[in-house]
């Protein structure tokens, strides 16, 4: 290296971004940032710069207790000892077929470790699913839900029309009127 | 997240894993892999990361010169996107056991590639304009394309990152239709900014596929569900007969439509594409040095997060 680097690598958040009011949280994609108040800062300007949001959550990538189907079957069960009972929010992968997320959150459970969060899951929501996280209520950060954060996070985006593909309509004549096929070199 | 450590792959396990491709079933980072399969991923996926980066520099030069606020706006926008792309790729390489450390210093170092596109330079605001059709046009083919690949964060990336490229498709088109129906001057200024895009437009999408090392075993594995060729085909087709409309020539004496209504293209000098991929043309050094400059220049402002994430710790200690 030719150049000072301090550590660039930060702890990883997990955000979640709730589309509009009643939809689920969902796993978006992540970033890096060293407290709670930069991961959402930072959530905003990656994953709701167009709108379609109106909550975001982030939680440490640690906090995340995950669990395969194919580590299910193989007996893996999840680290962390009994303490004191807490909700755990609950979130899964339904389809192995494309889909715009990770995992979608089903819910919530109350238990005394993350196994047994695991199992109240999987009893509540259904076995067979593909991919497990549960993670407690008390790990995550999320944005304000008074209207007020709301629409000065989220709204800004709507006035933005210029960002969107839809604001600038078909340019110019449909395709097909040059279909036909020509010889070479006539085009001009 | 759980990693597989290396180790021996059996070949229950690779059919396992090649039915599950067959089924059309998206491998998720629990799931077990060939190390091959990953190492092919993370490579793919940091080159794609770096050049949405490095893609911020030639449009950024252009911000303060844009010729309204209208422009001016969207430029931001679409710049601020690049950024988001690429934390978006670096994710998804990230989920493959990479580090984002790792693959920021393989960047600044230059050990890793990034797309050839980004080191030709933007001579006027046309080709600002000229690179959002033409180049973002080019990228946004070959992206439809790998969200349908087989490692599910890389794909789902590319669906966020598709919807939004269209909008910097659009605008350029938009803005390059205009160039082309105004003065004189304008026009000529639309026509040079393609004389000057349309080859580095085509040769972006990848060397001819008889010459492309890695297709075959990335078709195999889903990761990649269309050649180069056919990629390439595919953008001609859609961008000559509007490039054409837009009263603009191209570039390539040879240009001609077949019996199929394919229009096929002249020689491509993958000469100077090797020279830029290669840093021996262009502005290689150029991105790269702008790069690590705004790496250095940052560094207070990480140290500052670091000392106000530490104070309050401290304090929430207290």
């Amino acid at each position: 290296m030719t150049h000072p680097h301090p550590d660039t690598q930060w702890p990883r958040w997990e955000v979640f971004k709730q589309d509009g009011p009643g939809k689920v949280h969902q796993a978006v994609g992540s970033v890096h940032a060293t407290d709670a108040d930069h991961a959402l800062y930072t959530a905003r300007s990656v994953f709701a710069r167009r709108p379609s949001a109106v909550s975001l959550r982030a939680v440490r990538a640690a906090d995340i207790h995950a669990v395969t189907l194919e580590e299910l079957g193989a007996g893996v069960r999840l680290p962390g000892e009994a303490g004191e009972a807490q909700p755990y929010r609950v979130f899964a992968k339904k389809t192995h077929k494309r889909s715009m997320t990770f995992v979608d959150e089903l819910g919530e459970v109350e238990a005394d470790s993350p196994q047994a969060a695991l199992e109240r899951a999987r009893e509540a929501f259904g076995d067979g699913l593909l991919v497990w996280w549960v993670i407690p209520v008390s790990a995550f950060v999320g944005t304000p839900e008074d209207a007020d954060t709301v629409e000065s996070w989220f709204a800004p985006a709507k006035e933005k029309t210029y960002k969107q593909q839809s604001s600038y309509g078909v340019v110019g004549q449909h395709i097909s009127k040059h279909k036909t096929p020509r010889k070479g070199g006539d085009h001009e | 997240m759980t990693l597989q450590m290396e180790q021996i792959e059996t070949a229950e396990q690779h059919a396992a894993f090649n039915a599950r491709i067959a089924r059309g079933e998206k491998i998720e980072p629990g799931d077990w892999m060939p190390a091959e399969y990953r190492r092919q991923l993370i490579r793919m996926i940091s080159q794609h990361a770096h050049s949405e980066v490095v893609g911020m520099l030639p449009e950024g030069e252009w911000i303060t010169r844009a010729p309204s606020l209208r422009r001016k706006l969207i430029l931001i926008a679409k710049v601020q996107d690049e950024a988001g792309h690429g934390q978006y790729l670096y994710h998804a390489a990230e989920t493959l056991g990479a580090t984002r450390e790792e693959m920021l210093d393989a960047l600044l170092e230059g050990r890793a590639k990034y797309s050839s596109i980004f080191n030709y330079p933007t001579q006027n605001w046309a080709d600002v304009g000229m690179i959002g059709w033409l180049v973002d046009g080019a990228a946004i083919k070959n992206q439809t394309m790998l969200a349908g690949c087989s490692y599910g964060p890389y794909s789902r990336a590319m669906v966020r990152i598709c919807s939004e490229e269209t909008f910097h498709h659009k605008q350029g088109k938009e803005m390059i239709v205009a160039y082309a129906g105004g003065t004189p001057e304008q026009r000529q200024m639309a026509q040079d900014a393609l004389n000057r895009w349309w080859w580095p437009a085509l040769m972006m999408l990848g060397p001819h596929d008889a010459d492309s090392p890695n297709t075959g075993a990335l078709a195999g594995w889903g990761i990649k569900l269309k050649t180069n060729d056919e990629v390439r085909q595919e953008f001609i087709n859609e961008h000559v007969p509007e490039l054409l409309e837009a009263g603009l020539t191209i570039p390539d004496p040879d240009l001609h439509q077949d019996a199929d209504g394919n229009w096929r293209h002249g020689p491509i000098n993958w000469d100077e594409f090797w020279a830029v991929v290669k840093g021996k043309q262009g502005l290689n050094k150029e991105r790269l040095g702008a790069r690590r400059q705004a790496h250095e220049d940052g560094a207070w402002v990480r140290e500052a997060m670091e000392a106000y994430s530490a104070r309050q710790v401290a304090q929430a200690a207290d």
